[in-house]
């Protein structure tokens, strides 16, 4: 249908074309498209003017950047921040606990919004469904700070209320908050706890685009709520979630500097020190810039690695990926 | 449609454009004038932002005869934009740094301007204490003007009637410490039949900086401020027998369950919620007791707080700290000749005249104090608390007895503190490696800090044993300890010639 | 809409409902502490524990936030620079995913990359800095609009919803006459409204959360939104990520950190009911193709 309305086949517009060069084709394509790259102008100087003219701020890397030399005259020094960075003893720690939190978050955190509106998608009272929805996504604009101030309050072993009844039933406490082992537990159910609700808002947004036709079809055929959401909702939502996924891939070494820093403590060091936290500690006592925005790049292109290669595995599979 | 959408496109970024040309910064209208000077400060702002053309400020340009544009600027966000600052060459004149490495590079590289040599020309200037200058110099140079604090602060302050309670003597000796902490816990000092006291509370940052409580013990009983100094060798506190003791303590009172199991995770917060409703019965502060008091009395009115210097078997002997919450420094780049250099000196130098010093710590007579007998007021804590604290925060002030003041009225717990902390001064250990040069300090000193911090709470917890305690000291070395070690003996020899 | 009625169902059911709420009620909790200690005395939040309904109900907290005389002025600012920064952001983010969510557009891959690219690497705060002074942006509340106009994120998700609407709605309009920038308005964003509303959303509590950036590109303090204030007051009271030369003494009691939390958060948690409605509305889809 697309076809025909640009190019109806045998018109004497589609006649023309297939004698033309293809800069014939691609000036031709332009003019078509006109409006669309019309469109795309404001875009595309946003992103020229905002992301991609600061971009040499990248070299920064690559120098002893001070802030009184600025960008041209600080020394170079290639990628000194960079071996520095990998051979520091701690990369290795620093590099596996930062990997499987961001495993972790995948594994437990990411699929949670997507079954949250699945259950909320079930829902048939539109005013208990709008009660959930408002509430669910409340704790997200309560800050780490609250959050893990709450979390304390509950768990710690003097007098936490958990810990408490842990210890009228077992007559033992736990030390969630200082045990390495539960460390990670702690910040997955933190995050859950905080940011599933919001994750709902994107995937309601596009579970609404559902036709509701389909399901009623789909009931004349006797099919279930299961089938039904098998075969309809589901994919319905498949690009959104993958493109989500490859989005948050981009993210993979990012941790979230502030909860991890809070809930960090000597005794949860070994499994809980991660890339965010070092940088913060190296910047701490020095302005080390370069080094600071090393680690940054390093983290970056993983992430990089990472998008394209999940985009490629997505188009592989027929999915219409991020391009 | 089409048309509506293109208009308002249209509109907008037309009108973003002519938003953007109209504005003139402020400070280039104000340029070079005859009459007042004018006088651009960054300063940090610690909670609310004071209102404009406040009457303090009012007072200060009047007395002076400036112009003040005081660019507040959060805390939070401090350091970032005075980097940005730095790079864009938008300084304003007059400016709050702090004595990080960050900033000290700045300094070396000469983008301020150096005072040192100028201050014998003002009187008040120069007659502040050497100590402060000495706490601020880099390489020996003095570049700044302190915003002074008390050089020594700690103080134990402990719950008076408890102690009466249980018939208790102030800990002088780390057994003392241990004896009490131990009664205060056990013995139930509230009389509430309840095992639901502590002696001492922990919080997660016991052992960081300059308040640093098993430094602060450790000095008592003899130990180093940080570092100690002998003959030019230097030694870490950690690595010296009284800090190893103060340490076996803690761990003794963690493995008793004396102190609260969950320090290194709990916050200032709660810790300070403990003390105030009565719970813990004794720490050693920096703050001032009074502040305990007014809120104990709200929760139980006949708790008794007290405050008494930090003794040990030698007698007082008090970690001395930096005595400043950053300095105030002029930059090359907004103030290029040595004649404004001058003007601004000539402004702190008025600002520490008795009149004025009044008028920082305490705000204007009759709207923010009143004179009351032999003591002045305050007519408003708000009111205090948003025109005047502000100011008291960032420029310079000596204190009341210094300044030639007229004493507020302070309840009798508060002087007492007060007179404690002034008793200091002659009892003092400083830290001799403050102000020296050390590259490993400034490119790792908190990775390496962090080894120690870690490996003490993890001692007192009995996650490692002496041996555990020695492998990390082992490590610290390795790390660059041992270099870190050199180079502050290279820049001591080097400063003491 | 015919309910069915089996017993599998009805167990599902009966499972969803229970358990939806109580996750409701969990996710509720820390905002009703934070109400709660907001209304409570200093006292009472002194012996600890989690507040869930004050005993000793006080307004002090309030009463002392009210009579700031910067908090009306800031909140006036936040409003302002979110309802229009909202606006801004949808109409530049919905005019380049459209043209790019057309997968015939030469060179759509490229710019989807470039976009992609800036969401990796950036060139950091002081060359973005200089960039919003070279065009004069700086001192002014555009200073916060302007230079985030375009999540890339939000870019790349809302051209992934618009590829999902059938072709053959827009075809009919192109025949009747409409250039794409008709389409769009006409069409597409009508349809997507449960897409506007959640970057709507997105982006507005972006905007509301700001505060750094204006501490940077703003000198001027009357300027500043409301995150500012409330860092000030909340973030630093923590000692965690703080700086020891701060009195502790001089920290703000918890009651009042609570309250300005509760003053602050509350205008943007009433964006979203009202968005809610727009959720419901693929029901339509059906009727306008048909």
């Amino acid at each position: 249908m697309k076809q025909e309305m640009y190019a109806p086949a045998g018109t004497p517009v589609a006649n023309a074309r297939a004698g033309k060069s293809k800069i014939g084709y691609l000036i031709k394509d332009i003019v078509r498209d006109k409006w669309l790259y019309l469109m795309l102008l404001p875009g595309i100087f946003y992103f020229i003017i905002f992301k991609y003219i600061p971009m040499y701020g990248v070299t920064m890397a690559f120098q002893d950047y001070k802030p009184y030399l600025g960008f041209f005259e600080s020394p170079w020094v290639g990628f000194k921040h960079f071996e520095r960075f990998f051979s520091e003893p701690q990369f290795g720690m620093l590099f596996r606990n930062t990997v499987i939190l961001a495993m972790y978050n995948l594994l437990f955190f990411f699929p949670l919004p997507i079954v949250l509106s699945l259950m909320m998608n079930e829902l048939r009272h539109a005013k208990f469904k709008n009660f959930v929805q408002t509430l669910v996504y409340i704790p997200h604009f309560v800050s780490w700070v609250v959050v893990v101030g709450i979390f304390y309050i509950l768990f710690t072993t003097e007098n936490g209320i958990l810990n408490e009844i842990l210890y009228q039933i077992t007559g033992q406490k736990i030390a969630f908050l200082l045990e390495a082992e539960w460390f990670r537990t702690m910040i997955i159910s933190q995050s859950i706890w905080k940011e599933v609700g919001w994750g709902t808002v994107i995937f309601l947004a596009a579970l609404a685009g559902v036709d509701l036709q389909q399901y009623e079809a789909a009931r004349i055929d006797g099919a279930g709520r299961w089938r039904q959401l098998w075969h309809i909702t589901l994919p319905a939502i498949r690009s959104t979630i993958i493109i989500l996924f490859i989005l948050r891939l981009g993210n993979f070494m990012d941790s979230g500097f502030e909860h991890i820093y809070l809930m960090l403590t000597p005794t949860n060091r070994e499994v809980g020190d991660v890339f965010d936290t070092y940088v913060y500690t190296i910047g701490m006592t020095q302005a080390q810039y370069s080094y600071s925005a090393a680690v940054g790049i390093f983290k970056s292109v993983i992430g990089l690695i990472l998008v394209l290669g999940a985009n490629w595995l997505a188009k592989k599979f027929g999915e219409e990926g991020i391009y | 449609m089409k048309k509506y959408s293109a208009t308002l496109l249209s509109i907008l970024l037309l009108s973003s454009l002519l938003a953007a040309c109209g504005r003139l910064s402020d400070n280039d209208k104000l340029a070079s004038t005859d009459g007042p000077v004018n006088l651009s400060i960054g300063a940090s702002l610690v909670g609310e932002l004071p209102p404009k053309n406040n009457a303090v400020e009012q007072a200060i340009e009047a007395y002076t005869n400036t112009n003040l544009q005081i660019q507040w600027i959060p805390l939070s966000a401090y350091d970032e934009k005075l980097r940005l600052m730095i790079a864009s060459g938008e300084l304003p004149k007059l400016v709050k740094l702090g004595y990080s490495p960050s900033f000290i590079s700045t300094l070396k590289a000469g983008q301020f301007w150096e005072l040192g040599p100028l201050l014998k020309e003002y009187p008040h200037l120069a007659a502040i204490n050497k100590r402060y200058y000495e706490n601020i110099s880099v390489n020996g140079k003095i570049y700044g003007i302190p915003i002074m604090r008390s050089l020594g602060r700690a103080t134990i302050q402990y719950r008076k009637d408890w102690f009466q309670v249980l018939d208790l003597k102030m800990p002088v000796t780390l057994e003392d410490w241990y004896q009490v902490t131990r009664a205060l816990t056990l013995e139930d000092p509230d009389g509430n039949g309840k095992d639901d006291t502590y002696g001492m509370v922990l919080e997660k940052r016991y052992n960081q900086d300059v308040s640093s409580l098993l430094t602060r013990i450790s000095v008592s009983q003899g130990g180093p401020n940080k570092w100690q100094v002998e003959n030019g060798q230097f030694t870490p506190e950690f690595m010296t027998e009284p800090f190893y003791e103060t340490l076996k303590l803690f761990r003794r009172l963690y493995q008793e369950n004396l102190i609260n199991m969950d320090f290194p995770i709990i916050d200032t917060i709660e810790t300070v919620k403990l003390y105030d409703s009565g719970r813990a019965g004794i720490q050693i502060s920096g703050g001032n007791a009074q502040t305990w008091q007014d809120k104990l009395s709200k929760y139980d009115p006949d708790g008794v707080v007290d405050a008494a210097p930090l003794t040990g078997p030698g007698g007082f002997r008090v970690p001395e700290e930096p005595g400043n919450a950053g300095f105030l420094a002029i930059s090359k780049d907004s103030v290029s000749t040595i004649e404004e250099v001058r003007k601004i000196l000539d402004f702190l130098d008025k600002l520490l005249e008795p009149s004025m010093q009044t008028v920082i710590s305490k705000g204007v007579e009759n709207r923010h104090w009143a004179e009351k007998g032999e003591f002045t007021e305050v007519l408003d804590r708000t009111l205090d608390f948003k025109e005047v604290k502000p100011y008291r925060d960032m420029l310079p002030y000596l204190g009341e007895e210094e300044a030639l003041l007229k004493p507020s009225l302070q309840p009798d717990l508060y002087r007492k503190n007060q007179q404690i902390v002034k008793s200091y001064n002659n009892y003092l250990i400083s830290n001799p490696a403050l102000t020296l040069d050390s590259v490993i300090y400034s490119d790792r000193g908190k990775e390496l800090e962090t080894i120690i911090t870690d490996a003490e709470t993890r001692f007192i917890m009995g996650q490692i044993d002496e041996a555990g305690w020695k492998a990390e000291l082992q490590k610290w070395k390795q790390a660059g300890g041992e270099d870190m070690i050199r180079e502050y003996e290279q820049s001591y020899s080097k400063l003491n010639k | 809409m015919v309910q069915d009625k089996t017993i599998g169902n009805r167990i599902f059911d009966t499972v969803n409902y229970t358990l939806l709420l109580l996750i409701a009620l969990l996710c509720v909790m820390p905002f009703i502490y934070v109400l709660a200690v907001s209304f409570t005395s200093p006292a009472e939040v002194a012996k600890g524990g989690l507040i869930l309904w004050p005993k000793e109900w006080s307004l002090a907290s309030y009463r002392y936030i009210f009579s700031t005389n910067t908090l009306v002025r800031s909140m006036l600012v936040s409003i302002y620079i979110t309802v229009l920064g909202t606006l801004i952001n949808l109409i530049f983010t919905s005019l380049m995913a459209y043209p790019l969510a057309k997968t015939h557009l030469r060179g759509r891959q490229t710019i989807l990359l470039a976009v992609l690219f800036t969401m990796l690497f950036g060139g950091g705060m002081i060359p973005t800095y200089f960039v919003v002074k070279a065009l004069h942006l700086t001192n002014t509340l555009w200073s916060l609009m302007i230079p985030g106009a375009i999540s890339a994120f939000n870019l790349i998700v809302l051209k992934n919803f618009f590829q999902q609407i059938p072709d053959g709605l827009e075809d009919s309009a192109r025949i009747d006459g409409c250039n794409e920038v008709g389409v769009l308005f006409r069409i597409v964003l009508p349809l997507s409204l449960p897409a506007m509303a959640t970057f709507g959303l997105f982006y507005a509590v972006g905007h509301w959360n700001q505060f750094f950036n204006a501490i940077l590109y703003i000198n001027d303090n009357t300027k500043w939104p409301i995150q500012v204030l409330l860092r000030e007051v909340v973030i630093l009271a923590s000692s965690s990520i703080g700086d020891s030369t701060i009195d502790s003494t001089e920290i703000q009691p918890l009651t009042i950190r609570m309250a300005v939390i509760v003053f602050a958060t509350i205008p943007i948690l009433l964006v979203y009911p009202f968005l809610q409605k727009h959720f419901a509305k693929g029901v339509m889809l059906g009727s306008v193709k048909g």
